[in-house]
């Protein structure tokens, strides 16, 4: 039993060890050998980030779901479609955004400020057409210049996915959602579609730093369900943060009833 | 539009939206009730809404400055000004 344990965490420690390797220099491979040489010919920076950031962790992805012999992936259809799109999700692991950033070519998303300080990697985020979230820069008329981005990208085709917890739930928990992308969604007249998130933390544990490879689990995403335009319009962005939170609560609950053991 | 009239329906969205109750003319709405960017953008919509007509990026701009009930009635005004003008021109 120990020595199951030990070799599970050596497994598990080298093949972890070995995907940040390829992480890390995937980013440094697409920053400063593909991107920045072709820098000033590029017409729509951004676009090309983003859709370099998405093939990069698509590939990042696939080595995962090699390695990890029990884990399965099951993104539904309807997930994986969705275009021009204020995306809600619920947040269990670091892995999220960068898995939604592995399913859609055009995509933005509210940062934590503290990347954007981040020499380099921060000036390639602003690059990208992400939002930083600091109070600063969502207030007064730079909140504007964000909020026209968004619909800028939306109208491209792009989406824009949030965890509105704005923190990392715990024990199957969902924290109280902030009232922006509701706000977000309203100013650019686009409805918000909810997307549940499991095993994520199962994956890669929060905490441990260490992917389990070898556990037998299944990583989904699944459309829960949506705030149409008019929706939005005619309740309050309260209410209309409310709604979702209770919804996501109420699949959470039902996965767990379920008895399936994939909350 | 009267001045009188934009206040009242101001006051009113207030009042709907934010929950604000008869805040004094020149209190600040950020330190006094907690009024923030999510609040203005609300604000904002509510005004187009209010208006019947969509406003520039830079009208919106200049909204993200304003802290009392004074300032807004005022922002109002002014765009209901500019519209009508603008409508007088065409």
């Amino acid at each position: 039993m120990f020595l199951t344990r030990f070799f599970r965490r050596v497994i598990n420690f080298c093949l972890t060890l070995g995907l940040w390797v390829y992480f890390m220099l995937g980013y440094l491979v697409l920053m400063f050998v593909l991107f920045i040489p072709c820098y000033s010919r590029l017409k729509a920076v951004d676009a090309v980030l983003q859709k370099s950031f998405h093939l990069h962790l698509k590939v990042f992805f696939a080595l995962v779901n090699r390695l990890s012999p029990g884990v399965r992936f099951a993104v539904s259809e309807d997930v994986r479609n969705l275009r021009s799109s204020i995306i809600v999700c619920n947040h269990l692991s670091y892995l999220d955004p960068i898995l939604l950033v592995s399913l859609f070519p055009r995509q933005t998303t509210i940062v934590k400020n503290t990347f954007f300080s981040v020499p380099i990697f921060g000036w390639f985020l602003r690059k990208a057409g992400y939002v930083p979230s600091s109070p600063t820069e969502m207030y007064g008329p730079a909140m504007i210049n964000h909020l026209e981005d968004i619909k800028r990208q939306l109208a491209a085709g792009g989406n824009l996915f949030v965890f509105p917890e704005g923190t990392r739930g715990r024990r199957g928990r969902i924290a109280p959602f902030n009232r922006g992308v509701f706000s977000i969604a309203r100013y650019c007249s686009t409805g918000v579609k909810m997307v549940l998130i499991r095993n994520t933390e199962r994956l890669f544990r929060p905490g441990s730093f260490s992917f389990d490879t070898r556990g037998k689990f299944t990583v989904s995403m699944e459309l829960i369900g949506s705030l149409t335009p008019d929706q939005l319009k005619n309740a309050s962005i309260s209410a209309s943060a409310d709604q979702a939170r209770s919804l996501f609560e109420r699949k959470i609950r039902e996965a767990k009833t379920g008895g399936d053991g994939r909350a | 539009m009267t001045r009188q009239e934009i206040e009242k329906e101001i006051r009113a969205v207030l009042l709907r939206e934010f929950e604000v109750e008869n805040p004094e003319p020149d209190v600040n709405l950020r330190e006094a009730y907690g009024f923030d960017s999510i609040d203005a953008i609300e604000l904002l919509l509510e005004i187009e809404r209010f208006l019947g007509t969509e406003l520039t990026q830079a009208e919106k701009k200049k909204a993200m400055d304003i802290r009392t009930l004074n300032q807004i009635i005022d922002y109002v005004e002014m765009l209901a000004h500019h519209r009508k003008n603008e409508a007088e021109k065409a």
